[in-house]
């Protein structure tokens, strides 16, 4: 700790104070209630895990593709056109087998969309940041006007998909732990192995760090940076596809509002460590639901939550620089 | 005729906010600083103008309360990245998201209903300065000692410092100006739309960051790019739901043209690679 | 300058260092890498603070607070590794930091640019990128940038690094000349034969304490070993000449042409031999196609025309795959391209090799054979860290460049490409890395090295091959300083 990074985070809380202060909003209310927004009771608490899942399997997206070197700021993108695929293909095949592929198509569907940033980015050294970005609103007109035409539920005024008829079932009541928070915290452990412990992670991570460091050991730079972007699609597409199967059961116009900015906080307060997506995404969840349940509970506007998040990024990072910029300079 | 006319007309009233946003998004960057918060910096300064405007009945009031709004995020935006060596798209994102709550925050908050005078500059002013700031942006890098100094920085942070050069007090300066640039944008925005929502930005900032690129980080090839993109929204206005050559294009795909035409812009982009040396470098 | 002492955390990089350096005269400041040199000039042009001690610039106390307050007291500094952008033209780069007015007039300035160079005898098209200078002519470009700013007090670190030795001459001439008219130069160096033939004063550094401070006696038999004895803190023990035992054919090179990334004939037609049991070195000119040669036989950058064989047959496509045929490499830039600095010494010991034992099964990362060879790399050059689980950039460049150096001579390689393999190393060091090297090649290696230092090359290869804009010419065994250098320039 050292007095500007502490001047630093009293800022930041004292932006948030003062805000909500001259708003005429009672802070410390609302403090208290955002965190029982978030741990108040089992059934608060369950709500809180149905965020998290999410967020961890979006961030697991964002965090593949920084360990390469790459801002995938297109999971937003990724994750929407994967949730509609799944939604379309299980709403086509009922049952077991729809669920199944609807999975595998959303993950494949993810992984496409990734793909002209990731060669844009390997053969034309074009940012990915821009590209995602585009991707991700070719990604909303796109779905926006399949949900309103071909795939729009017939028997309904929304702009939505039908119902799937069969959803994943949770796998405990209280708290409620659901398939999908299993699923993502079984790919981050498998990520851990993977990127620890064996060649091809250690591989994707010299490419992060050094590229052309990474291209002198014989490491094909090119190649893993458009395979990192693809699996970092495929992920995030999973995620879309799991919240269709897990929490919403249908696909529906602005279905991903926000996921890209909540999983690049994720990958980020995660660190270097894939483990580190776990907490990161507990947190995360926990001020989402917190401080959506302040917007119900006493009218605060719902900026509030993005200013909240803005600021713990703002944080982090900086905490995470500095132990970077400090073990260098040593 | 009629519709070269109102092609014409609508292009230069889309591309100014892009022109404006990526203006902005050069200083900044040959100054050696990634900026993908212009987005954010136009969103602020548009709600401050909206709020300002509507309360005090004052049009200078408004656009300079805009003006400071995006000055003080870019500041902010500076401190983060000169003082706390946060990785600039990281704090980008950060700001884009303050300034996507914040507008929202303070919108909802102060903006009052009954109050709906809005006081604001007409557009076409806001035109003029769009297209003649390439032009003034040109002639400060090429030939005054500020903007050698600004691309010294932006190429050699550590040379130039050998040099006698203070890099974080010149990237202050071009972030402060990026502040000013967008800050213009944002006023444009909200005085043509008469009133503030939610995003209004629309992802412009992103689109002016696309034209910077493409232009290859100088003004008038920039300039270019901003037309070319705001030609193409202005065609998806007036060409939407009519064919053309007997085809009948959807309704997304016209929208999705000029963040399409950004992706294939990207994916051709060839030639020199023009990108400012020092970028992102502390 | 008196008593400064200047600490980096807890390393003494200064330890009470005095220095007066007479207006009107050429002063040398020598001593190894590590020595404090460059901390001293530093010092003196405001980059760094000193943590104790006081300077005085003609009589006046002193203590500046930034680069920006020592130019306009009167001091210069050209660094090793020049302060010029690229991106600029020679012009921009002249002016930049002390433009006339807040508008730049083209005319004017080109004017007195003009003025100032023909005072020099130097010739400059000012519109020109910076880009496109050779490593003379941005010496040159430098000195003008003194004279720009009305620079009284001169310093120079290592100016002659990356010159020919004809280039040399003529940069100590011209330095004459400015002294001459009242200037003051201090030149930062590591060469003895150009203290003692320019020179006026010299003082001798060793780990950051001040060991020496005399006038230059050119008559003085033994000055150039006694100096060296200072430098180094015992007597210099030349090596045995070596005796190359030539073997088999390992690499042949024929008529090899790489572009350059300008799209130039950056190598043309290369045409050379390598056999087991020798130390080749590529002497030339930096920016002579060294770089693009060396990345073609990295496998980084394809061949337009001719081809290269590796033990009798084409030579692998990929970087990956040379590797893998026990083809290794000391990259120039050890920053850049030779470690990945967060990384711990243990991680980067497998850099290049991580898909081989003892580093990994070709699949799983082994950890405990990965860190048995790290510590044997490290303990190769006696590379001084604190943990082998540290991260690489805790240790200090020539530490790191040790440790780089004996990575690619670990586990019997057959051919050895090093790149300015002694950058950052001291004299002792050098020696120990190229009696390791000498040893790999005499069990049936080969070794081609660049380096910018003709010295080095003389000293320690037994044949050189000159590199002169792309074209390629076999010097060798003749050891005559001018006769390379001759061949560096074209002028053969």
């Amino acid at each position: 700790m050292n007095w500007r990074l502490t001047f630093l985070i009293v800022g930041c809380l004292a932006a948030i104070w003062a805000l909500l202060s001259i708003g005429g909003f009672p802070v410390a209310t609302v403090f208290k209630d955002m965190v029982f927004g978030s741990f108040g009771n089992v059934k608060i608490f369950s709500k809180t895990l149905r965020e998290v899942a999410p967020l961890l399997i979006a961030g697991t997206a964002v965090f593949v593709g920084l360990r390469a070197g790459l801002f995938n700021i297109g999971v937003e993108g990724q994750y929407t056109v994967g949730a509609l695929a799944c939604a379309a293909v299980a709403v086509w095949i009922p049952g077991p087998v729809g669920i199944v592929l609807g999975t595998i198509c959303g993950m494949i569907v993810g992984a496409l969309w990734a793909f002209p940033a990731a060669w844009i980015k390997a053969y034309r050294n074009g940012h990915e940041v821009i590209t995602t970005i585009m991707l991700n609103n070719i990604a909303t007109f796109a779905t926006t006007a399949l949900v309103a035409g071909p795939l729009k539920d017939p028997a309904s005024d929304n702009t939505s998909t039908a119902s799937i008829p069969m959803m994943l079932p949770s796998l405990t009541k209280k708290p409620e732990i659901t398939i999908a928070l299993m699923v993502g915290v079984t790919l981050v452990t498998l990520l851990w192995y993977w990127i620890k412990r064996t060649v091809a992670g250690y591989e994707l991570e010299a490419v992060g760090a050094n590229p052309s460091a990474a291209e002198m050991a014989g490491i094909a730079v090119r190649r893993v940076t458009i395979s990192a972007m693809l699996a970092s699609g495929a992920i995030a597409g999973l995620a879309g596809a799991l919240q269709v199967l897990v929490v919403e059961g249908r696909f529906y116009k602005d279905f991903a509002q926000g996921y890209g900015f909540d999983s690049l906080g994720v990958a980020l307060l995660a660190g270097g460590n894939p483990l580190g997506l776990i907490p990161s995404a507990f947190a995360f969840g926990a001020i989402k639901k917190g401080a959506s349940f302040i917007t119900v509970e006493h009218g605060v506007p719902k900026g509030m939550t993005l200013i909240i998040l803005g600021f713990s990024i703002v944080v982090f990072a900086a905490m995470r620089y500095r132990k970077q910029a400090m073990r260098v300079s040593q | 005729m009629n519709d070269l006319i109102t092609l014409f007309a609508g292009t230069i009233g889309l591309s100014a906010p892009l022109i404006l946003a990526a203006m902005g998004g050069l200083v900044s960057e040959r100054s050696g600083i990634i900026n993908i918060a212009l987005e954010g910096k136009m969103l602020i300064a548009a709600v401050a103008v909206w709020l300002i405007g509507v309360n005090t009945g004052n049009p200078f009031l408004g656009l300079a309360a805009g003006i400071g709004a995006a000055s003080l995020l870019s500041v902010f935006h500076w401190i983060l990245t000169q003082r706390f060596a946060v990785d600039h798209v990281v704090s980008g994102m950060a700001i884009n998201a303050l300034a996507f709550g914040g507008s929202n925050f303070l919108d909802k908050k102060y903006t009052n209903p009954s109050q709906v005078n809005f006081a604001k500059f007409d557009s076409w002013l806001y035109w003029i300065v769009a297209i003649g700031l390439p032009v003034v942006i040109w002639i400060y890098l090429a030939r005054t000692r500020g903007g050698l100094r600004l691309m010294a920085v932006g190429n050699d942070p550590d040379k130039s410092r050998q040099m006698g050069l203070f890099p974080q007090r010149i990237r202050l300066f071009s972030l402060v100006g990026t502040g000013v640039f967008c800050g213009i944008a944002g006023s444009l925005i909200v005085s043509y739309a008469g009133s503030f929502n939610d995003g209004m930005t629309s992802g412009k900032g992103f689109i002016a960051l696309a034209a910077l690129i493409v232009g290859g980080w100088r003004p008038m090839p920039a300039l270019i790019a901003c037309l070319v993109f705001g030609m193409l929204n202005q065609l998806q206005i007036q060409f939407q739901g009519v064919p053309v050559a007997g085809v009948m294009v959807p309704n997304w795909v016209w929208l999705s043209l000029p963040y399409l035409a950004t992706v294939v812009a990207l994916a051709g982009f060839m030639g020199k690679d023009r990108t400012p040396k020092g970028l992102g470098k502390p | 300058m008196e008593g400064i002492t200047k600490q980096f955390g807890t390393v003494v990089a200064l330890d009470n260092v005095s220095l007066n350096v007479r207006k009107g005269s050429i002063h040398a400041v020598v001593g190894e890498n590590g020595a404090g040199k460059t901390t001293l000039m530093k010092i003196l042009y405001g980059a760094y603070p000193a943590t104790t001690g006081r300077y005085s610039v003609n009589s006046k106390s002193q203590r500046f607070k930034n680069s920006a307050e020592a130019i306009s007291a009167g001091i210069g500094m050209v660094s090793q590794h020049y302060s010029i952008i690229a991106e600029l033209t020679c012009l921009e780069n002249l002016m930049l930091g002390s433009e006339p007015g807040w508008m730049i007039s083209k005319t004017p300035a080109i004017q007195r640019a003009n003025d100032l160079a023909k005072q020099m005898g130097f010739q400059f098209d000012w519109e020109a990128s910076a880009a496109t200078l050779s490593p003379a002519g941005a010496q040159k470009l430098e000195i003008l940038k003194l004279l720009w700013r009305n620079s009284q007090i001169m310093i120079l670190d290592e100016p002659t690094a990356m010159l020919t030795p004809q280039d040399s001459d003529a940069l100590f001439a011209s330095l004459k000349m400015l002294v001459d008219r009242g200037a003051t130069v201090i030149v930062v160096t590591h060469r003895l034969p150009e203290v003692i033939e320019h020179c006026d004063h010299v003082t001798v550094l060793r780990g950051g304490k001040l060991v020496a401070d005399e006038p230059v006696n050119e008559s003085e038999a033994n000055l150039a070993s006694r100096l060296a004895e200072l430098i180094v803190g015992h007597a210099v023990t030349m090596p045995e000449p070596r005796v190359a035992n030539l073997g088999e054919s390992i690499l042949v090179v024929r008529d090899v042409m790489v572009k350059g990334s300008r799209g130039d004939d950056a190598v043309k037609r290369a045409n050379f031999e390598l056999r087991a049991g020798e130390i080749v070195g590529v002497a030339g000119v930096d920016g002579s196609g060294q770089r693009e040669l060396f990345a073609a036989l990295y496998g980084t950058t394809p061949i337009a025309a001719g081809k290269i064989e590796f033990h009798g047959a084409s030579i692998p496509a990929t970087p990956r795959e040379r590797l893998q045929a026990e083809i290794r490499w000391i990259p120039e830039d050890r920053h850049a391209q030779a470690v990945i600095e967060e990384w711990r010494l243990d991680e980067n010991a497998a850099l290049g090799q991580q898909r081989q034992t003892p580093y990994s099964d070709g699949a799983r990362v082994n950890r405990t054979g990965r860190k048995e060879a790290a510590e044997q790399i490290a303990a190769k050059f006696k590379t001084k860290f604190g943990k082998i689980s540290d991260p690489i950039a805790s240790l200090s460049g020539g530490n790191q460049q040790r440790f780089v150096n004996a990575r690619a001579l670990y586990a019997s390689p057959k051919l050895i490409l090093a790149f300015q393999p002694a950058r950052g190393l001291d004299i002792e060091a050098t020696r120990a890395f190229y009696e390791e090297l000498s040893s790999a090649v005499t069990a049936g290696a080969t070794a081609l090295v660049v380096s910018f230092d003709l010295d080095e090359l003389l000293q320690y290869t037994d044949r050189i091959l000159v590199m002169n804009r792309g074209e390629l010419y076999d010097a060798g065994q003749t050891r005559d300083r001018l006769d390379i250098g001759k061949l560096m320039v074209g002028a053969a």
